[in-house]
């Protein structure tokens, strides 16, 4: 009996924390409105634009050449240059990870109809991405991970990205032909959705 | 103890004033075309209440009757909060259809599944039947709420101010409900007096943000979504899906290139 009084206790503490969760606002809230074309604009975009810099700045031959000639000093300092910058790398593409995210849900809310099984597989991957970049991330910190790898992620996401700006200019002018359509039908009060 | 049963009844008078007043306000307001099922729930609840204050009157604290009739109402009340939890939930995501369309089913289950474990959790003594149910259903309240709050944040949907302080209401009180019942159930006879003050209480905090939340006229209609065509969903998500799939494996190869590396 102890034991479902306990979780009965504890049940209603984990709601009362996500109920305060919940209405906490997201550091990146993007603006307001559920405008599928806002969704993918932003600062973020930027870093694909600086993906040569990146991976030269992560090449490991330049740290090996370096390495056999610069003091330990400069080593030292370069690494930590290097593992900075693979940390902000490392930030920007979580944040394009997260745009695409985004733009998946204002397309979800804004849809008439949402298939379950969508939904569930980005909310695993979304958790499984997470929480593998922090890992990284962690590894990063900790001096234990090399960096070349990343840079093969964010061309990923840079092509991806391109992509979904064409898909999205497509989407932006059905729903404007959609919002067209509707509302001088809407005026005759019959309605389209 | 008659200090108890003096300051119990004095919140009994101020829990009916402030219904009361509440439901004066939905009608004033016109609130009551916006939020009926709250309205029917709030005046559901002040009707037994003031049922239940005479039937004490007329048999008695310890009656048989008194007590059966007494739970009897709760089971009327319980049902017309649970409708009025159920509009605060359309009031939230109805106008997202798609997602409406899924949210109340996961709802409904994590209702049903937290109704299954309050029962199977319960003590199984007939006498306690009543306050198991009121437990399980406060808790699956408070559990609705807080999944379709977490819905909405997830899909960065705005909370309507109003909304959410029926939301904060309904699930403070149900939680409160659900730890008293739980304290009663281990401590039936030492914590009883305190059992159905602490509970008039919760209820009165409640009032107060409800009433805070609609002193204002709502309008009645909410703005319509216009919705993309289904077309794109069934096309894009998909493919987003895709890529982030690709994203994550890419993400696992670095992962365990690292991890063997090292």
């Amino acid at each position: 009996m102890n034991f479902f009084f306990y979780t009965f206790i504890l049940a209603v503490a984990v709601l009362l924390f996500l109920l305060t969760w919940s209405f906490r606002v997201p550091k990146r809230r993007r603006a307001s409105s559920l405008d599928p074309a806002v969704s993918l604009q932003g600062p973020d975009r930027s870093h694909a634009t600086y993906l040569p810099q990146i991976q030269r700045a992560l090449a490991p031959a330049d740290f090996e050449f370096l390495a056999s000639r610069a003091s330990a000093k400069l080593t030292s300092r370069v690494r930590k240059e290097r593992r900075r910058i693979a940390l902000i790398y490392l930030s920007a593409v979580q944040e394009d990870f997260q745009r695409l995210l985004r733009l998946a849900r204002v397309i979800a809310v804004l849809s008439p109809e949402v298939s379950t099984a969508q939904e569930s597989e980005r909310l695993r991957l979304n958790v499984q991405f997470t929480l593998r970049c922090q890992m990284i991330r962690l590894r990063l910190l900790c001096g234990i991970a090399t960096l070349p790898q990343l840079s093969g992620l964010s061309q990923m996401v840079s092509g991806f990205a391109v992509r979904m700006e064409t898909a999205i200019t497509e989407l932006g002018e059905r729903a404007a032909l959609a919002t067209e359509l509707a509302s001088p039908l809407e005026r005759r009060g019959v309605g389209l959705s | 103890m008659a200090a108890i049963a003096l300051f119990q009844q004095a919140l009994w008078a101020l829990n009916s004033a402030g219904e009361v007043v509440l439901l004066t306000l939905l009608v004033v307001r016109k609130n009551y075309r916006s939020y009926p099922a709250f309205s029917f729930y709030l005046l559901v609840d002040f009707t037994m209440g003031s049922t239940v204050f005479f039937v004490y009157r007329l048999w008695g604290f310890d009656s048989a009757t008194a007590y059966r009739i007494a739970w009897g109402t709760q089971g009327m009340v319980l049902f017309a909060r649970a409708l009025a939890v159920a509009e605060v939930c359309r009031h939230l995501l109805s106008r997202y259809r798609g997602v409406w369309a899924l949210t109340w089913r996961i709802l409904l289950l994590c209702a049903a599944v937290v109704l299954s474990y309050s029962i199977l959790a319960a003590r199984h003594d007939w006498k306690l039947a009543l306050l198991t149910a009121d437990r399980g259903l406060g808790l699956s309240i408070a559990t609705v709420i807080v999944v379709l709050l977490l819905f909405a944040r997830y899909y960065d949907v705005k909370v309507d101010p109003v909304v959410r302080s029926l939301a904060i209401g309904f699930c403070l009180y149900s939680c409160f409900v659900v730890l008293n019942n739980t304290v009663l159930e281990r401590w039936l006879h030492d914590y009883s007096a305190l059992w159905n003050l602490l509970g008039m209480l919760a209820f009165l905090a409640s009032l107060s943000i409800w009433t805070g939340a609609l002193r204002h006229s709502q309008s009645e209609a909410q703005p319509k979504e216009i919705l993309l065509p289904s077309g794109i969903y069934r096309v894009i998500a998909p493919e987003i899906n895709l890529r982030l799939r690709l994203f994550n494996e890419q993400l696992t190869r670095f992962w365990k290139v690292e991890a063997g590396r090292s």
